[in-house]
């Protein structure tokens, strides 16, 4: 295998784009759309991974203590709490700063304001705010505080069920998953037969070609390759295609991204940006062996060398 | 040089193209295979070529015993064997000097090479000057000088010219067939498949008959019997 005859095999393999160059563009326009359903997938993952980060990161178990809890008492909780694996972090709000909170939050309502001051002291106890490393764990932690010796001291735990959010969150995006991957299944199911009848195609109108390749003794291999890399072409520039396309539909909907997670550092074109080559590096080398494969397919079955 | 041993070619479900066939052709012969049409001729152009496996039997060109042959040996085989065809395949959208080139692109040749050994060929075929002529422009016969062209570019020791005349007028035909002496004299092994009796009989060369896929004469210096 010469250099030169990789040039001519490249060559052929152009020249045979062009030849047909209606079926390429079609065959082209297949994979990119199966391309970009692929990318839709992936961004909608990336979203969807981040609400749920967003949501878990708010998720938190308040443990609120009885008023005649001392603060050593709390403190010695929150100790208890702390040697366990699975607790990630947890805050202490006292008495004061519990009544200063809650006073915060209901300044604009008289009636509540009126009625506290009616009181003669503070009637709010002690708070821990705890963050478990997993959501799953959150159970467990509550289940070792109600069996400890100190569950007389708790008044109430509360248990802010996020998890029902992250629930649908995760419902959502597996339907839509599933309905991406079956669209994606399917265009690139529509992709390969296209591929295949595209290089059968090209086979047909190069009948005359390969007859007098065969004739002159032209390698099994020659007379073959070009139209496998003629289906590499297809790959190629449909994936080229496909992250033109990419690119400014995630410009597009970023800053409505950023308005929805109100957070700025959440850069989506950032993140396809630094995982180019695992996300469109993988999508290349999967779509050209795939294209490979089924030329090659076409090619045992059309071209009798 | 060409060795025919006992050779069968059979099509199922009952025809016998050849039929214990035996031939000896030795180097720098020149050959006329004669027969009507049907009669095994063109099977044993493409034994020859390797395009048929013979189904009993045994083949030997230039002492390389091709029976058994394996698929990627059938180029190497090819190189050594020119071959024309009567209904010339040449490439209408390509020119002489690439139909020509055509030939040594497909096996790797550098441009360099191709362009050294191109207009050497059509020297030989006498269309020097005319390589920048489509198919469409030439002469049936300046057509067949083309494909003779090409299949001269790997320097074959055989030259395989089956019916190369058959689409010709009688002056082209005459100038195909002095091209082909030529190609001989230069020391090619020459089989020429015809039915063309007055080519034939001029030729006083050897005359191989084949009738219903069976030798039926071999003669030195021989004349078209059917």
């Amino acid at each position: 295998m010469s250099l030169n005859s990789i040039y001519q095999v490249i060559i052929f393999a152009w020249q045979s784009f062009w030849r047909n160059f209606w079926l390429s563009l079609v065959t082209i326009t297949i994979i990119v759309l199966a391309l970009l359903s692929i990318n839709s997938l992936i961004l909608l993952n990336v979203v969807s991974d981040k609400a749920i980060d967003i949501i878990k990161e708010k998720i938190d178990v308040s443990v609120y203590f009885r008023q005649e809890a001392t603060e050593n008492q709390v403190l010695e909780v929150q100790t208890y709490l702390s040697s366990l694996t699975k607790v990630k972090e947890i805050s202490y709000i006292s008495q004061q700063q519990a009544l200063q909170n809650f006073r915060q939050k209901h300044q604009n309502d008289p009636l509540i304001i009126e009625s506290l001051e009616e009181l003669e002291k503070n009637p709010l106890g002690a708070t821990l705010v705890v963050k478990s490393k997993n959501i799953e764990d959150y159970p467990e932690i509550l289940t070792v505080l109600d069996n400890s010796k100190y569950n007389d001291l708790i008044l109430d735990k509360n248990f802010d069920d996020n998890k029902i959010y992250i629930g649908k969150i995760k419902t959502i995006s597996d339907n839509v998953n599933k309905i991406g991957f079956l669209a994606s299944g399917i265009f690139i199911l529509i992709a390969l037969l296209i591929v295949f009848n595209t290089i059968r195609v090209a086979i047909y109108t190069h009948q005359k070609e390969i007859t007098i390749m065969k004739l002159v003794g032209a390698a099994n291999w020659f007379i073959r390759s070009p139209f496998l890399v003629e289906s590499v072409f297809y790959a190629t520039i449909a994936w080229l295609i496909a992250i033109g396309l990419t690119y400014p539909l995630i410009n597009l909907i970023q800053p409505h991204l950023t308005n929805f997670f109100l957070d700025q550092t959440f850069n989506i074109s950032q993140y396809f940006q630094d995982n180019f080559w695992r996300l469109f590096g993988l999508e290349l080398l999967i779509i050209i062996l795939l294209n490979i494969a089924s030329s090659f397919i076409a090619i045992r079955r059309y071209l009798k060398v | 040089m060409i060795i025919f041993k006992n050779l069968t070619k059979f099509y199922p479900s009952d025809t016998f193209a050849l039929r214990n066939v035996n031939l000896h052709i030795k180097p720098k012969e020149f050959v006329s295979i004669v027969g009507r049409s049907g009669t095994g001729k063109t099977t044993m152009v493409k034994v020859m070529t390797a395009e048929e496996t013979p189904t009993q039997g045994r083949i030997i060109i230039g002492g390389w015993d091709i029976t058994d042959i394996k698929m990627g040996e059938v180029p190497g085989l090819r190189r050594q064997i020119g071959v024309v065809f009567q209904d010339f395949k040449l490439l209408g959208k390509k020119t002489v000097f690439e139909n020509i080139a055509f030939a040594l692109q497909v096996c790797g040749t550098s441009r360099q090479r191709i362009t050294e050994v191109v207009p050497q060929v059509l020297k030989i075929v006498g269309l020097a000057g005319k390589e920048n002529r489509y198919p469409v422009q030439l002469s049936g016969g300046e057509q067949q000088r083309v494909a003779i062209a090409r299949s001269l570019v790997h320097r074959p020791k055989i030259l395989i010219a089956d019916e190369p005349t058959g689409n010709l007028d009688s002056m082209n035909t005459r100038e195909i067939i002095d091209l082909l002496i030529k190609i001989n004299e230069f020391g090619t092994t020459v089989l020429l498949v015809t039915h063309n009796r007055e080519i034939v009989n001029s030729l006083g060369k050897r005359v191989v008959t084949l009738d219903n896929g069976q030798i039926i004469s071999d003669q030195k210096k021989g004349r078209y019997l059917l």
